[in-house]
């Protein structure tokens, strides 16, 4: 199927919005998906449909059943369905994406959902090893030529700058 | 069992000491921490996982809290000195059951560890002797304040430190005694005492942790949830928690020396010290059984011919690993049962 969109491409996205009880279902190709702006994350698999809906409208929000966000984390790419079942989180950065989620989950295991113990202000970036770095440095890479080819140039700026940083710390390879 | 040199016989930790030493073996403070920009372990590549190890036991000896500290790949451990680890409480049955990149950092003494790569990146820990919070408290703090100023933790302003479930975010902290409470469990209370506990948001666990059996009424009893209050406030819960047990227990090691009833305990303790005394068998199950008894026969008043420091120790070292340890090669279960009959009747002769 072509993308709705552009007509060019194979079309690779398949949202399906419920609106208003009506059905509305919407094709697209990644370039097009990445250009309405929906930070579908395709190539490290991770694609998080509350920042979609996000981005669309909160018009759409309101009539996404729960059943049909396919809710997953945006760094690690866990969905909140396979944390219901193991009980386990992914990543650190799985607090932020499923944080409403969670906060009724804690309320419910600790009879709380806010942090009043020591704060901490944070600790020095670790010394990775040369082919962890590596690794790191050549997926920040890639995700700076998604975030061009997106046009989103604020994201490239921070990558951009994320790449110098590791560069400067860890050499260039 | 070259991993386990340096390893002594005896700890400190398990020193009788403080208030209540016949009643408190130990005291334990733990945080669950884990490395920002990693996943958490059950997300994570066996390569990342080796790095987190490498980071975290590079970090450890950062500290200078492990001077002639031990430094361990756990996955690399044979199951006999895995068996070890566990029974100290350095390393936990899940981690050892592993075959990936793990580790553990233990100090000289054994107060402090570090378990690497388990549900979290790093669970710290400090140990210490009998009913001990507020010491174990700042020396864990200390740990955990040194190792976060080497590594990143993952840490959100509203939720406190992130782990990977749920039930440990926040303080990440778990406070812990282990009670022995050989009278409340003869006279049939402790399934109504568990219960008790549980609506005070404390938690009743076996020996070894989460998932394992209760073995000599020995009570692993811990905070049940650690987010929304302070460090501070967590520990003072499991004090106040700790002393009513303290006086529950004493009340019913009274009502076992009332009337009739002390003729049944005083039998019951003595043939137990006649069992630890001149068995040429005994399962560890059933050396802790009796031993269980005859340490309440000491906390009576009663002559066992043991202080409360030698029954913790020999209780710590005639566990399975521990015996074969001391023999110096793997035993068979009916040879280990025949090591620990014949050290034991040397104890207590």
């Amino acid at each position: 199927m072509l993308c709705e969109e552009c007509r060019k491409a194979n079309a690779a996205v398949f949202l399906k919005l419920a609106v208003n009880n009506k059905v509305t279902e919407l094709h697209l190709c990644p370039a097009c998906a990445a250009k309405k702006g929906m930070s579908l994350g395709l190539e490290t698999g991770a694609f998080n449909i509350s920042d979609i809906v996000g981005n669309m409208s909160g018009y759409f929000k309101d009539f996404l059943p729960a059943e049909r966000k396919a809710l997953r984390c945006g760094s690690c790419g866990l969905r909140y369905g396979e944390f219901k079942e193991s009980g386990r989180l992914g990543c650190p950065e799985c607090y932020a994406g499923f944080e409403p989620q969670l906060v009724q989950l804690l309320d419910r295991i600790h009879g709380a959902s806010r942090h009043t113990g020591r704060t901490y202000a944070g600790g020095p970036a670790p010394k990775l090893s040369k082919g962890e770095a590596a690794r790191r440095l050549a997926a920040l890479r890639a995700e700076l030529k998604v975030a061009v080819a997106r046009e989103d140039f604020e994201g490239a700026a921070r990558l951009r700058d994320a790449v110098k940083e590791m560069e400067g710390r860890h050499g260039r390879p | 069992m070259d991993a386990l040199k340096g390893f002594r016989p005896y700890v400190t930790w398990a020193n009788a000491r403080g208030a209540w030493p016949e009643m408190i073996f130990s005291t334990r403070v733990r945080f669950a921490r884990n490395l920002q920009g990693f996943n958490f372990p059950n997300r994570s590549e066996p390569r990342q996982l080796a790095e987190i190890r490498r980071l975290a036991l590079a970090a450890a000896r950062e500290t200078g809290l492990f001077p002639r500290g031990h430094f361990i790949k756990v996955e690399t451990l044979t199951a006999l000195e895995k068996g070890f680890l566990v029974e100290r409480h350095h390393v936990s049955h899940a981690l050892a059951a592993s075959v990936l990149p793990s580790g553990a950092a233990v100090s000289n003494d054994e107060d402090l560890s570090v378990m690497i790569n388990e549900e979290d990146h790093l669970r710290l820990q400090c140990l210490n002797a009998g009913f001990a919070i507020e010491d174990a408290f700042r020396s864990a703090l200390k740990l955990d304040l040194a190792l976060g100023r080497e590594l990143p933790f993952a840490y959100a302003g509203n939720f406190g430190f992130l782990t990977a479930c749920p039930t440990n975010v926040g303080t990440g902290m778990r406070v812990s005694c282990l009670a022995h409470l050989p009278a409340l469990s003869r006279l049939g209370s402790m399934p109504q005492v568990l219960e008790n506990l549980s609506h005070l948001g404390v938690t009743a666990r076996g020996i070894y942790g989460e998932g394992t059996y209760v073995l000599g009424d020995f009570y692993q009893i811990s905070n049940a949830t650690c987010l929304g209050r302070t460090e501070e406030e967590f520990c003072q819960n499991i004090d106040r928690v700790i002393r009513n047990l303290i006086r529950q227990e004493i009340a019913a090691r009274e009502a076992l020396l009332k009337g009739p009833a002390r003729l049944k305990t005083e039998d019951a303790v003595y043939r137990a010290l006649g069992l630890l005394r001149h068995a040429r068998s005994l399962s560890y199950e059933e050396f802790m059984q009796n031993i269980s008894l005859a340490r309440m026969g000491a906390a009576m008043g009663w002559n066992m011919g043991l202080d409360f420091s030698t029954f913790n120790q020999t209780t710590l070292l005639m566990q399975p690993a521990h015996i074969q340890a001391a023999a110096g090669r793997v035993l068979t279960p009916p040879e280990r049962d025949a090591f620990r009959a014949e050290y034991t009747r040397k104890k207590f002769a």
